[in-house]
Protein backbone atom coordinates (compact mmCIF):
# COMPACT_ATOMS: atom_id res chain seq x y z
CA UNK A 1 0.00 0.00 0.00
CA UNK A 2 2.64 2.34 0.53
CA UNK A 3 4.91 1.55 -2.13
CA UNK A 4 1.73 2.00 -3.97
CA UNK A 5 0.97 5.49 -3.09
CA UNK A 6 5.03 6.14 -2.55
CA UNK A 7 5.24 5.75 -6.17
CA UNK A 8 1.81 8.56 -7.04
CA UNK A 9 3.49 11.19 -4.62
CA UNK A 10 6.64 11.16 -5.50
CA UNK A 11 7.37 10.65 -9.38
CA UNK A 12 3.36 11.78 -10.37
CA UNK A 13 3.06 13.86 -7.46
CA UNK A 14 -0.60 12.74 -7.09
CA UNK A 15 -2.09 12.87 -3.56
CA UNK A 16 -2.70 9.99 -1.77
CA UNK A 17 -4.43 8.77 1.46
CA UNK A 18 -4.02 4.79 2.52
CA UNK A 19 -6.87 3.42 3.57
CA UNK A 20 -6.31 -0.20 6.07
CA UNK A 21 -7.58 -1.89 9.67
CA UNK A 22 -6.04 -0.33 12.13
CA UNK A 23 -3.59 -4.04 12.44
CA UNK A 24 -1.73 -2.37 9.99
CA UNK A 25 -1.92 1.24 10.15
CA UNK A 26 -0.66 1.75 13.58
CA UNK A 27 3.33 0.06 12.03
CA UNK A 28 3.47 3.29 9.71
CA UNK A 29 5.94 5.28 12.02
CA UNK A 30 8.21 2.43 11.92
CA UNK A 31 7.84 1.95 8.43
CA UNK A 32 8.20 5.76 7.38
CA UNK A 33 11.40 5.69 9.92
CA UNK A 34 13.01 2.61 8.77
CA UNK A 35 11.67 1.33 5.07
CA UNK A 36 9.55 4.07 3.18
CA UNK A 37 10.57 6.80 4.30
CA UNK A 38 7.71 9.26 2.66
CA UNK A 39 5.12 9.71 5.87
CA UNK A 40 1.94 9.21 3.59
CA UNK A 41 -1.05 9.96 5.03
CA UNK A 42 -3.27 7.26 7.10
CA UNK A 43 -6.92 6.66 7.86
CA UNK A 44 -7.52 3.52 10.20
CA UNK A 45 -10.76 1.58 10.11
CA UNK A 46 -11.72 -1.14 12.69
CA UNK A 47 -10.35 -4.50 11.87
CA UNK A 48 -11.01 -6.78 10.35
CA UNK A 49 -12.27 -5.13 7.45
CA UNK A 50 -11.22 -8.13 4.77
CA UNK A 51 -14.55 -10.65 4.56
CA UNK A 52 -16.87 -8.43 6.53
CA UNK A 53 -20.46 -8.26 5.02
CA UNK A 54 -21.51 -5.03 3.49
CA UNK A 55 -23.84 -3.29 6.22
CA UNK A 56 -20.15 -3.32 8.37
CA UNK A 57 -18.44 -1.75 5.70
CA UNK A 58 -21.39 0.82 5.45
CA UNK A 59 -21.19 1.30 8.85
CA UNK A 60 -17.34 1.49 8.66
CA UNK A 61 -17.28 4.43 6.46
CA UNK A 62 -20.07 6.51 8.37
CA UNK A 63 -18.11 5.79 11.39
CA UNK A 64 -14.60 7.67 12.57
CA UNK A 65 -11.15 7.34 11.36
CA UNK A 66 -9.57 5.44 14.34
CA UNK A 67 -6.23 7.17 14.28
CA UNK A 68 -7.42 10.81 14.67
CA UNK A 69 -10.87 10.35 15.58
CA UNK A 70 -12.54 12.41 12.85
CA UNK A 71 -15.68 11.50 10.67
CA UNK A 72 -14.31 8.46 8.09
CA UNK A 73 -14.97 10.83 4.83
CA UNK A 74 -13.77 14.17 6.43
CA UNK A 75 -10.86 12.41 7.26
CA UNK A 76 -10.20 10.80 4.02
CA UNK A 77 -10.75 14.48 2.05
CA UNK A 78 -8.88 16.28 5.05
CA UNK A 79 -5.37 13.84 3.81
CA UNK A 80 -6.45 14.32 0.05
CA UNK A 81 -6.24 18.14 0.65
CA UNK A 82 -5.32 19.62 3.61
CA UNK A 83 -1.74 21.68 3.08
CA UNK A 84 1.31 19.55 3.88
CA UNK A 85 3.21 20.45 7.32
CA UNK A 86 7.01 21.38 7.57
CA UNK A 87 7.51 17.36 8.43
CA UNK A 88 5.45 16.28 5.72
CA UNK A 89 8.13 18.65 3.28
CA UNK A 90 11.36 17.28 4.71
CA UNK A 91 13.54 15.77 2.41
CA UNK A 92 17.35 14.12 2.31
CA UNK A 93 18.91 11.65 4.88
CA UNK A 94 17.83 12.49 8.38
CA UNK A 95 21.61 12.77 11.00
CA UNK A 96 22.10 9.16 11.68
CA UNK A 97 21.78 8.59 15.43
CA UNK A 98 25.03 6.95 17.10
CA UNK A 99 25.49 3.53 16.14
CA UNK A 100 25.17 0.39 18.41
CA UNK A 101 28.02 0.09 20.69
CA UNK A 102 30.42 -3.71 20.19
CA UNK A 103 30.36 -4.49 23.29
CA UNK A 104 27.32 -3.85 26.03
CA UNK A 105 28.26 -2.11 29.33
CA UNK A 106 30.41 -3.92 32.06
CA UNK A 107 27.61 -5.43 33.99
CA UNK A 108 27.21 -8.93 36.39
CA UNK A 109 25.81 -11.59 35.20
CA UNK A 110 22.32 -10.93 36.73
CA UNK A 111 21.74 -7.58 35.38
CA UNK A 112 22.74 -8.85 31.79
CA UNK A 113 20.30 -11.83 31.78
CA UNK A 114 17.63 -8.55 33.05
CA UNK A 115 18.60 -6.75 30.01
CA UNK A 116 18.91 -8.94 27.28
CA UNK A 117 15.68 -10.12 28.30
CA UNK A 118 14.43 -6.21 28.25
CA UNK A 119 15.82 -5.81 25.47
CA UNK A 120 13.83 -8.68 23.50
CA UNK A 121 17.12 -10.40 22.33
CA UNK A 122 16.06 -14.27 23.43
CA UNK A 123 13.43 -16.78 23.50
CA UNK A 124 12.85 -15.95 27.10
CA UNK A 125 14.72 -19.19 28.04
CA UNK A 126 17.98 -18.28 29.91
CA UNK A 127 21.11 -17.55 27.42
CA UNK A 128 24.57 -18.11 27.37
CA UNK A 129 25.92 -14.57 28.00
CA UNK A 130 28.37 -13.56 25.02
CA UNK A 131 31.50 -13.03 27.19
CA UNK A 132 34.09 -11.95 24.39
CA UNK A 133 36.15 -14.68 25.24
CA UNK A 134 32.83 -16.99 24.29
CA UNK A 135 32.44 -15.39 20.98
CA UNK A 136 36.07 -15.42 20.36
CA UNK A 137 35.73 -19.36 20.51
CA UNK A 138 33.05 -19.39 18.73
CA UNK A 139 34.98 -17.05 15.69
CA UNK A 140 37.66 -20.05 15.68
CA UNK A 141 35.18 -22.26 13.54
CA UNK A 142 35.08 -20.20 11.00
CA UNK A 143 37.34 -18.87 8.60
CA UNK A 144 34.77 -15.81 7.52
CA UNK A 145 36.26 -12.64 9.01
CA UNK A 146 34.52 -10.81 12.17
CA UNK A 147 32.82 -8.08 10.27
CA UNK A 148 31.65 -9.82 7.11
CA UNK A 149 27.95 -9.74 6.19
CA UNK A 150 26.18 -12.86 6.79
CA UNK A 151 22.50 -11.80 5.79
CA UNK A 152 21.36 -8.12 5.48
CA UNK A 153 17.71 -6.98 5.60
CA UNK A 154 17.50 -3.06 4.00
CA UNK A 155 20.31 -1.13 5.97
CA UNK A 156 20.42 -3.93 8.80
CA UNK A 157 23.18 -6.36 8.50
CA UNK A 158 23.81 -9.66 10.68
CA UNK A 159 27.64 -9.73 10.77
CA UNK A 160 29.50 -12.96 11.19
CA UNK A 161 30.89 -11.68 14.64
CA UNK A 162 26.99 -11.27 15.48
CA UNK A 163 26.22 -14.11 14.44
CA UNK A 164 28.77 -15.87 16.93
CA UNK A 165 27.33 -13.57 19.76
CA UNK A 166 23.82 -15.21 19.05
CA UNK A 167 25.19 -18.60 18.46
CA UNK A 168 27.27 -18.44 22.21
CA UNK A 169 23.26 -16.96 23.54
CA UNK A 170 21.63 -20.15 22.67
CA UNK A 171 24.07 -22.38 23.73
CA UNK A 172 26.40 -23.48 20.56
CA UNK A 173 29.63 -25.61 20.77
CA UNK A 174 31.69 -23.89 18.07
CA UNK A 175 31.35 -27.15 15.89
CA UNK A 176 28.35 -25.88 15.06
CA UNK A 177 29.00 -22.29 14.20
CA UNK A 178 29.22 -22.97 10.39
CA UNK A 179 25.49 -24.82 9.86
CA UNK A 180 24.27 -21.71 12.18
CA UNK A 181 26.04 -19.22 9.81
CA UNK A 182 24.43 -21.00 6.99
CA UNK A 183 21.25 -20.92 8.11
CA UNK A 184 21.52 -17.41 9.37
CA UNK A 185 22.07 -16.63 5.89
CA UNK A 186 18.00 -16.79 6.09
CA UNK A 187 17.67 -15.17 9.29
CA UNK A 188 16.02 -12.64 7.45
CA UNK A 189 13.10 -14.34 6.67
CA UNK A 190 11.94 -15.17 10.04
CA UNK A 191 8.21 -14.78 9.76
CA UNK A 192 6.55 -11.50 11.12
CA UNK A 193 3.41 -11.96 8.99
CA UNK A 194 0.05 -11.08 10.41
CA UNK A 195 -0.61 -14.87 9.79
CA UNK A 196 1.34 -17.12 12.01
CA UNK A 197 4.01 -18.12 9.87
CA UNK A 198 7.31 -20.46 10.95
CA UNK A 199 10.26 -22.04 9.19
CA UNK A 200 11.65 -25.41 9.32
CA UNK A 201 15.65 -26.04 9.36
CA UNK A 202 16.59 -29.95 6.74
CA UNK A 203 20.32 -30.67 7.63
CA UNK A 204 21.83 -33.65 5.12
CA UNK A 205 24.81 -34.86 4.48
CA UNK A 206 27.99 -36.11 7.10
CA UNK A 207 28.23 -33.13 8.62
CA UNK A 208 24.88 -34.53 10.45
CA UNK A 209 26.59 -37.15 12.19
CA UNK A 210 29.78 -35.32 12.55
CA UNK A 211 27.97 -33.06 14.75
CA UNK A 212 25.51 -35.62 16.46
CA UNK A 213 22.28 -34.43 14.85
CA UNK A 214 19.57 -36.37 15.37
CA UNK A 215 17.78 -38.37 12.62
CA UNK A 216 16.51 -40.88 14.11
CA UNK A 217 14.29 -41.65 17.31
CA UNK A 218 12.62 -38.19 18.41
CA UNK A 219 13.98 -36.45 15.80
CA UNK A 220 11.35 -33.63 16.24
CA UNK A 221 11.46 -33.68 19.98
CA UNK A 222 13.78 -32.45 22.42
CA UNK A 223 16.49 -34.94 22.39
CA UNK A 224 19.40 -33.67 20.47
CA UNK A 225 21.50 -30.61 21.64
CA UNK A 226 22.64 -29.92 17.97
CA UNK A 227 18.67 -29.89 16.55
CA UNK A 228 17.91 -27.92 19.76
CA UNK A 229 20.55 -25.06 19.61
CA UNK A 230 20.81 -24.71 15.40
CA UNK A 231 17.05 -24.06 15.41
CA UNK A 232 17.23 -21.89 18.08
CA UNK A 233 19.71 -19.55 17.07
CA UNK A 234 17.85 -18.89 14.24
CA UNK A 235 14.74 -17.79 16.28
CA UNK A 236 17.35 -15.65 17.99
CA UNK A 237 18.50 -14.07 15.23
CA UNK A 238 15.30 -13.80 13.81
CA UNK A 239 14.41 -11.64 16.27
CA UNK A 240 17.27 -9.39 16.41
CA UNK A 241 17.97 -9.29 13.02
CA UNK A 242 13.92 -8.18 12.07
CA UNK A 243 13.75 -5.78 15.63
CA UNK A 244 11.26 -7.44 16.58
CA UNK A 245 10.43 -6.17 19.64
CA UNK A 246 6.60 -7.29 21.45
CA UNK A 247 4.73 -3.99 21.49
CA UNK A 248 6.72 -2.04 18.21
CA UNK A 249 7.10 -4.13 15.45
CA UNK A 250 5.91 -7.43 15.91
CA UNK A 251 2.54 -7.99 13.93
CA UNK A 252 1.54 -11.78 14.16
CA UNK A 253 -1.63 -12.07 16.15
CA UNK A 254 -1.31 -15.67 17.28
CA UNK A 255 1.85 -16.47 16.36
CA UNK A 256 3.43 -20.18 15.98
CA UNK A 257 5.12 -22.63 18.75
CA UNK A 258 7.17 -24.27 15.78
CA UNK A 259 9.30 -20.47 16.04
CA UNK A 260 11.10 -21.94 19.19
CA UNK A 261 13.25 -24.44 17.51
CA UNK A 262 12.00 -24.21 13.51
CA UNK A 263 11.53 -27.28 13.21
CA UNK A 264 15.10 -28.24 12.57
CA UNK A 265 15.74 -31.57 11.97
CA UNK A 266 18.16 -34.12 10.38
CA UNK A 267 17.33 -36.79 7.48
CA UNK A 268 17.70 -40.63 8.44
CA UNK A 269 19.64 -41.03 4.49
CA UNK A 270 21.23 -44.00 6.56
CA UNK A 271 17.05 -45.50 6.12
CA UNK A 272 16.26 -43.66 3.00
CA UNK A 273 14.63 -46.80 0.49
CA UNK A 274 16.21 -47.82 -2.51
CA UNK A 275 16.05 -44.97 -5.29
CA UNK A 276 14.70 -42.56 -2.65
CA UNK A 277 17.25 -39.76 -2.53
CA UNK A 278 18.08 -37.36 0.74
CA UNK A 279 16.30 -33.70 -0.20
CA UNK A 280 19.72 -32.16 -0.63
CA UNK A 281 19.95 -34.86 -3.94
CA UNK A 282 16.54 -33.68 -4.65
CA UNK A 283 17.54 -30.33 -4.73
CA UNK A 284 21.25 -30.68 -7.22
CA UNK A 285 23.57 -31.75 -4.78
CA UNK A 286 25.63 -34.97 -4.22
CA UNK A 287 24.83 -37.35 -1.27
CA UNK A 288 28.57 -35.87 0.43
CA UNK A 289 27.58 -32.35 0.42
CA UNK A 290 27.00 -31.01 3.31
CA UNK A 291 23.21 -29.17 3.13
CA UNK A 292 20.64 -27.59 4.82
CA UNK A 293 17.62 -26.39 3.69
CA UNK A 294 14.88 -23.73 5.17
CA UNK A 295 11.83 -23.32 4.72
CA UNK A 296 8.75 -21.03 5.31
CA UNK A 297 5.25 -22.10 6.14
CA UNK A 298 2.27 -22.46 8.40
CA UNK A 299 0.77 -25.80 9.24
CA UNK A 300 2.18 -28.93 10.80
CA UNK A 301 -0.39 -32.15 10.87
CA UNK A 302 0.53 -35.52 12.48
CA UNK A 303 -0.60 -38.32 11.14
CA UNK A 304 -1.83 -39.70 14.77
CA UNK A 305 -1.75 -43.18 14.33
CA UNK A 306 -0.05 -45.75 12.41
CA UNK A 307 -0.42 -46.47 8.56
CA UNK A 308 -3.48 -48.86 7.79
CA UNK A 309 -3.57 -51.35 4.91
CA UNK A 310 -7.24 -50.96 3.78
CA UNK A 311 -6.07 -46.36 3.62
CA UNK A 312 -2.21 -46.38 3.02
CA UNK A 313 -0.11 -43.27 4.09
CA UNK A 314 -0.19 -41.76 0.66
CA UNK A 315 -3.81 -42.09 0.70
CA UNK A 316 -3.80 -40.14 4.14
CA UNK A 317 -1.11 -38.05 2.70
CA UNK A 318 -4.01 -36.76 -0.09
CA UNK A 319 -6.50 -36.39 2.46
CA UNK A 320 -4.46 -34.13 4.83
CA UNK A 321 -2.89 -31.88 2.45
CA UNK A 322 -6.55 -30.89 1.35
CA UNK A 323 -6.48 -29.03 4.67
CA UNK A 324 -3.17 -27.31 3.40
CA UNK A 325 -3.50 -24.23 1.40
CA UNK A 326 -1.60 -25.44 -1.71
CA UNK A 327 1.53 -23.46 -2.18
CA UNK A 328 3.91 -26.14 -0.91
CA UNK A 329 3.90 -29.39 0.85
CA UNK A 330 6.74 -30.90 3.15
CA UNK A 331 6.08 -34.56 4.46
CA UNK A 332 8.48 -35.52 7.44
CA UNK A 333 7.65 -39.64 7.61
CA UNK A 334 9.47 -42.07 9.82
CA UNK A 335 11.41 -44.57 7.39
CA UNK A 336 9.04 -47.55 7.85
CA UNK A 337 6.14 -45.33 5.72
CA UNK A 338 9.22 -44.75 3.00
CA UNK A 339 9.30 -48.55 2.95
CA UNK A 340 6.00 -49.15 2.66
CA UNK A 341 5.41 -46.42 0.04
CA UNK A 342 8.14 -47.79 -2.18
CA UNK A 343 7.97 -51.62 -1.49
CA UNK A 344 4.23 -51.97 -0.76
CA UNK A 345 3.08 -49.04 -3.08
CA UNK A 346 5.31 -48.88 -5.58
CA UNK A 347 6.92 -45.30 -5.38
CA UNK A 348 10.16 -45.94 -6.42
CA UNK A 349 10.73 -42.38 -6.08
CA UNK A 350 10.47 -39.47 -3.82
CA UNK A 351 9.17 -37.73 -7.58
CA UNK A 352 6.82 -40.56 -8.23
CA UNK A 353 5.05 -40.00 -4.65
CA UNK A 354 4.91 -35.86 -5.53
CA UNK A 355 3.56 -36.08 -8.97
CA UNK A 356 0.54 -38.43 -7.72
CA UNK A 357 -0.14 -36.08 -4.93
CA UNK A 358 -0.29 -33.50 -7.51
CA UNK A 359 -2.54 -34.82 -9.46
CA UNK A 360 -4.60 -35.95 -6.45
CA UNK A 361 -5.10 -33.63 -3.65
CA UNK A 362 -8.02 -32.22 -4.81
CA UNK A 363 -10.18 -29.05 -2.84
CA UNK A 364 -13.61 -27.12 -3.54
CA UNK A 365 -12.19 -23.85 -5.32
CA UNK A 366 -14.46 -22.01 -2.20
CA UNK A 367 -11.91 -24.03 0.18
CA UNK A 368 -8.90 -22.75 -2.03
CA UNK A 369 -10.23 -19.37 -2.20
CA UNK A 370 -11.50 -19.03 1.54
CA UNK A 371 -8.01 -19.26 2.52
CA UNK A 372 -6.87 -15.52 3.26
CA UNK A 373 -3.26 -15.77 1.83
CA UNK A 374 -4.66 -18.04 -1.08
CA UNK A 375 -7.14 -14.83 -1.98
CA UNK A 376 -4.55 -12.12 -1.41
CA UNK A 377 -1.77 -14.14 -3.17
CA UNK A 378 -3.49 -15.81 -6.22
CA UNK A 379 -6.44 -12.96 -7.12
CA UNK A 380 -3.90 -11.08 -8.36
CA UNK A 381 -3.28 -13.52 -11.10
CA UNK A 382 -7.01 -14.24 -11.60
CA UNK A 383 -7.64 -10.61 -12.26
CA UNK A 384 -4.40 -10.76 -15.15
CA UNK A 385 -5.92 -13.37 -16.32
CA UNK A 386 -3.39 -15.75 -15.50
CA UNK A 387 -4.09 -19.96 -15.32
CA UNK A 388 -4.86 -21.62 -13.48
CA UNK A 389 -6.21 -18.68 -11.15
CA UNK A 390 -8.22 -17.06 -13.55
CA UNK A 391 -10.18 -20.49 -14.06
CA UNK A 392 -10.46 -21.21 -10.50
CA UNK A 393 -11.87 -18.08 -9.66
CA UNK A 394 -14.70 -18.53 -12.30
CA UNK A 395 -15.96 -22.07 -11.28
CA UNK A 396 -18.67 -22.62 -9.25
CA UNK A 397 -17.47 -23.10 -5.79
CA UNK A 398 -17.97 -26.35 -5.46
CA UNK A 399 -15.88 -27.02 -8.53
CA UNK A 400 -13.13 -29.50 -7.56
CA UNK A 401 -9.62 -27.96 -8.22
CA UNK A 402 -5.87 -29.46 -7.78
CA UNK A 403 -4.11 -26.14 -5.77
CA UNK A 404 -0.69 -28.43 -6.08
CA UNK A 405 0.35 -27.46 -9.83
CA UNK A 406 3.92 -28.42 -9.31
CA UNK A 407 4.92 -31.34 -8.32
CA UNK A 408 8.31 -29.95 -7.48
CA UNK A 409 7.12 -28.07 -4.21
CA UNK A 410 5.33 -30.95 -2.87
CA UNK A 411 8.75 -32.50 -0.58
CA UNK A 412 9.45 -35.09 1.57
CA UNK A 413 12.02 -35.62 4.60
CA UNK A 414 12.31 -39.07 6.38
CA UNK A 415 13.29 -39.09 9.34
CA UNK A 416 12.59 -41.07 12.53
CA UNK A 417 13.66 -44.41 14.31
CA UNK A 418 11.21 -47.01 12.60
CA UNK A 419 9.39 -47.48 15.68
CA UNK A 420 6.04 -46.60 14.28
CA UNK A 421 4.50 -45.76 10.74
CA UNK A 422 3.69 -41.79 11.48
CA UNK A 423 4.20 -38.83 9.56
CA UNK A 424 3.94 -35.00 9.50
CA UNK A 425 2.41 -33.06 6.56
CA UNK A 426 2.86 -29.62 6.70
CA UNK A 427 2.40 -26.67 4.07
CA UNK A 428 6.34 -26.14 4.87
CA UNK A 429 8.22 -24.94 1.52
CA UNK A 430 12.02 -26.10 1.79
CA UNK A 431 13.92 -23.55 -0.52
CA UNK A 432 17.47 -24.47 -2.84
CA UNK A 433 19.52 -25.79 -0.22
CA UNK A 434 22.95 -23.75 1.10
CA UNK A 435 26.18 -25.35 1.23
CA UNK A 436 27.28 -25.59 5.01
CA UNK A 437 31.17 -26.10 3.91
CA UNK A 438 30.58 -22.60 2.53
CA UNK A 439 31.21 -21.32 5.70
CA UNK A 440 33.68 -23.54 7.66
CA UNK B 1 35.46 -42.81 87.40
CA UNK B 2 36.66 -39.18 87.83
CA UNK B 3 39.54 -40.37 85.00
CA UNK B 4 36.92 -42.06 82.68
CA UNK B 5 34.72 -38.55 82.92
CA UNK B 6 38.07 -36.76 82.26
CA UNK B 7 39.29 -38.75 79.28
CA UNK B 8 35.30 -39.15 77.71
CA UNK B 9 35.37 -34.98 77.84
CA UNK B 10 38.57 -34.71 76.39
CA UNK B 11 37.77 -36.79 73.67
CA UNK B 12 34.57 -35.43 72.92
CA UNK B 13 36.48 -32.25 72.45
CA UNK B 14 39.03 -33.46 70.68
CA UNK B 15 36.91 -35.06 67.60
CA UNK B 16 34.93 -31.37 68.40
CA UNK B 17 38.21 -29.31 67.27
CA UNK B 18 38.84 -31.78 64.27
CA UNK B 19 35.51 -31.60 63.02
CA UNK B 20 35.93 -27.42 63.02
CA UNK B 21 39.64 -27.69 61.33
CA UNK B 22 38.21 -30.02 58.27
CA UNK B 23 34.83 -28.87 57.65
CA UNK B 24 34.30 -26.02 54.99
CA UNK B 25 34.34 -22.39 56.29
CA UNK B 26 30.43 -21.37 55.34
CA UNK B 27 31.42 -17.51 56.05
CA UNK B 28 33.97 -17.80 53.54
CA UNK B 29 31.76 -20.46 50.84
CA UNK B 30 28.97 -17.75 51.22
CA UNK B 31 31.82 -15.04 49.75
CA UNK B 32 33.19 -16.78 46.63
CA UNK B 33 29.78 -16.78 45.48
CA UNK B 34 29.29 -13.38 46.10
CA UNK B 35 32.09 -12.36 44.62
CA UNK B 36 31.57 -14.28 41.29
CA UNK B 37 27.76 -12.92 41.16
CA UNK B 38 28.92 -9.23 41.52
CA UNK B 39 31.70 -10.22 38.57
CA UNK B 40 31.28 -7.20 35.71
CA UNK B 41 31.30 -9.74 32.49
CA UNK B 42 32.06 -7.74 29.23
CA UNK B 43 29.92 -9.14 27.07
CA UNK B 44 29.12 -8.41 23.26
CA UNK B 45 25.79 -6.79 22.01
CA UNK B 46 23.72 -8.86 19.87
CA UNK B 47 21.61 -6.00 18.65
CA UNK B 48 22.00 -4.71 14.84
CA UNK B 49 22.03 -0.73 14.35
CA UNK B 50 18.84 0.38 11.61
CA UNK B 51 19.35 3.38 10.00
CA UNK B 52 16.46 5.86 8.81
CA UNK B 53 15.44 5.95 5.06
CA UNK B 54 16.12 9.49 3.31
CA UNK B 55 12.96 11.27 3.83
CA UNK B 56 10.95 11.82 0.75
CA UNK B 57 8.42 14.70 0.96
CA UNK B 58 4.75 14.44 0.09
CA UNK B 59 2.97 15.67 -2.85
CA UNK B 60 1.46 19.25 -2.63
CA UNK B 61 -2.75 19.18 -2.29
CA UNK B 62 -5.58 21.30 -3.88
CA UNK B 63 -7.29 23.33 -2.14
CA UNK B 64 -10.70 21.18 -2.72
CA UNK B 65 -12.18 18.01 -4.75
CA UNK B 66 -14.83 19.80 -5.44
CA UNK B 67 -14.91 19.38 -10.24
CA UNK B 68 -12.08 16.89 -9.97
CA UNK B 69 -11.58 13.40 -10.17
CA UNK B 70 -10.38 11.09 -7.64
CA UNK B 71 -9.54 7.28 -7.61
CA UNK B 72 -10.28 4.30 -5.62
CA UNK B 73 -7.67 1.67 -5.42
CA UNK B 74 -8.20 -1.51 -4.22
CA UNK B 75 -5.22 -4.04 -3.68
CA UNK B 76 -7.47 -7.16 -3.29
CA UNK B 77 -6.13 -7.78 0.04
CA UNK B 78 -8.15 -11.08 1.04
CA UNK B 79 -9.30 -10.98 -2.59
CA UNK B 80 -11.39 -9.11 -4.97
CA UNK B 81 -14.36 -8.94 -3.15
CA UNK B 82 -13.03 -8.93 0.94
CA UNK B 83 -13.41 -5.35 0.85
CA UNK B 84 -14.37 -3.58 -2.62
CA UNK B 85 -17.50 -2.65 -0.20
CA UNK B 86 -15.67 -0.13 0.93
CA UNK B 87 -14.72 1.82 -1.80
CA UNK B 88 -18.26 1.28 -3.01
CA UNK B 89 -19.45 3.06 -0.04
CA UNK B 90 -17.32 5.50 -0.14
CA UNK B 91 -17.94 5.82 -3.90
CA UNK B 92 -21.51 6.47 -2.91
CA UNK B 93 -21.20 9.39 -0.12
CA UNK B 94 -19.25 11.07 -2.85
CA UNK B 95 -22.63 10.91 -4.72
CA UNK B 96 -24.42 12.29 -2.40
CA UNK B 97 -22.67 15.01 -0.45
CA UNK B 98 -20.13 15.87 -3.38
CA UNK B 99 -21.48 15.25 -6.80
CA UNK B 100 -18.73 17.17 -8.36
CA UNK B 101 -16.40 14.83 -7.45
CA UNK B 102 -16.04 12.24 -10.08
CA UNK B 103 -15.29 9.07 -8.47
CA UNK B 104 -13.71 5.90 -10.14
CA UNK B 105 -12.70 2.49 -8.33
CA UNK B 106 -10.40 0.07 -9.91
CA UNK B 107 -8.89 -3.05 -8.32
CA UNK B 108 -5.04 -3.24 -8.89
CA UNK B 109 -3.21 -6.03 -11.10
CA UNK B 110 -0.80 -6.20 -9.25
CA UNK B 111 -2.87 -6.72 -5.98
CA UNK B 112 -1.28 -6.07 -2.18
CA UNK B 113 1.60 -8.00 -2.49
CA UNK B 114 3.15 -7.08 -5.81
CA UNK B 115 1.67 -3.79 -5.59
CA UNK B 116 2.32 -2.02 -8.56
CA UNK B 117 0.08 -1.53 -11.74
CA UNK B 118 1.49 0.29 -14.62
CA UNK B 119 -1.43 0.66 -16.96
CA UNK B 120 -3.90 1.71 -13.71
CA UNK B 121 -1.07 4.58 -12.39
CA UNK B 122 -0.83 5.60 -16.26
CA UNK B 123 -4.65 5.87 -16.12
CA UNK B 124 -4.85 7.81 -12.99
CA UNK B 125 -1.99 9.95 -14.38
CA UNK B 126 -3.62 10.45 -17.82
CA UNK B 127 -7.20 11.31 -15.92
CA UNK B 128 -5.22 14.15 -13.97
CA UNK B 129 -6.20 12.96 -10.79
CA UNK B 130 -6.60 15.12 -7.76
CA UNK B 131 -6.27 12.25 -5.18
CA UNK B 132 -6.56 8.79 -4.64
CA UNK B 133 -7.31 6.14 -2.25
CA UNK B 134 -5.72 3.25 -2.01
CA UNK B 135 -5.95 0.40 0.21
CA UNK B 136 -7.41 -1.87 2.56
CA UNK B 137 -5.62 -3.87 4.86
CA UNK B 138 -6.48 -5.83 7.48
Amino acid sequence: MSRFARRLEEESKIPTVGASGINVVKFKDYELKYSNGMPIRYVAFPFPVAGQPKSVHKAYVEGKDLLGGKPMMQAIIEALTKPLTDEEKKSGIPPEGAPQPRLLKPDTEANLQRLFKEKEWTDFNPIILPTEERVAAMLKATSHKPNEAVSKMGSRELTVEKAAAIAVMAGAKPEYFPTMLAVLTQAASFGNSTSSMASMIVVNGPIRKQLGMNSGTGVMSPYSEPNSVIGRAFALAGKIMGDLRLKETVYTSIGNNLQYNNVCVAENEEELPQGWEPLSVELGYKRTDNVVSIGTGWSYISSVGEAQLNHPPHMMFRDYMRSLAGMGATIIMDPTVAGLLRDAHGFKTKAELSEWLSKNVEVAAATYWGNGVNATASSPMAFQGLEPFATWQKVPPETLIKPFTNAKAIQFVVAGGKIQTTWFATDFRLGRGILIDSWK
Amino acid sequence: MKNKILIGSSLIVLIALICIAIAPSATGQAGADKACDERLLNVLNPSISTKMVARVPLAPRADTLEGKTIYMVDLQWGGPEAAYSVFEEMQGWFARNMPSVKTEVRRSKGGWMGGDDPELRKEIIGKKAAGVIVGIGG
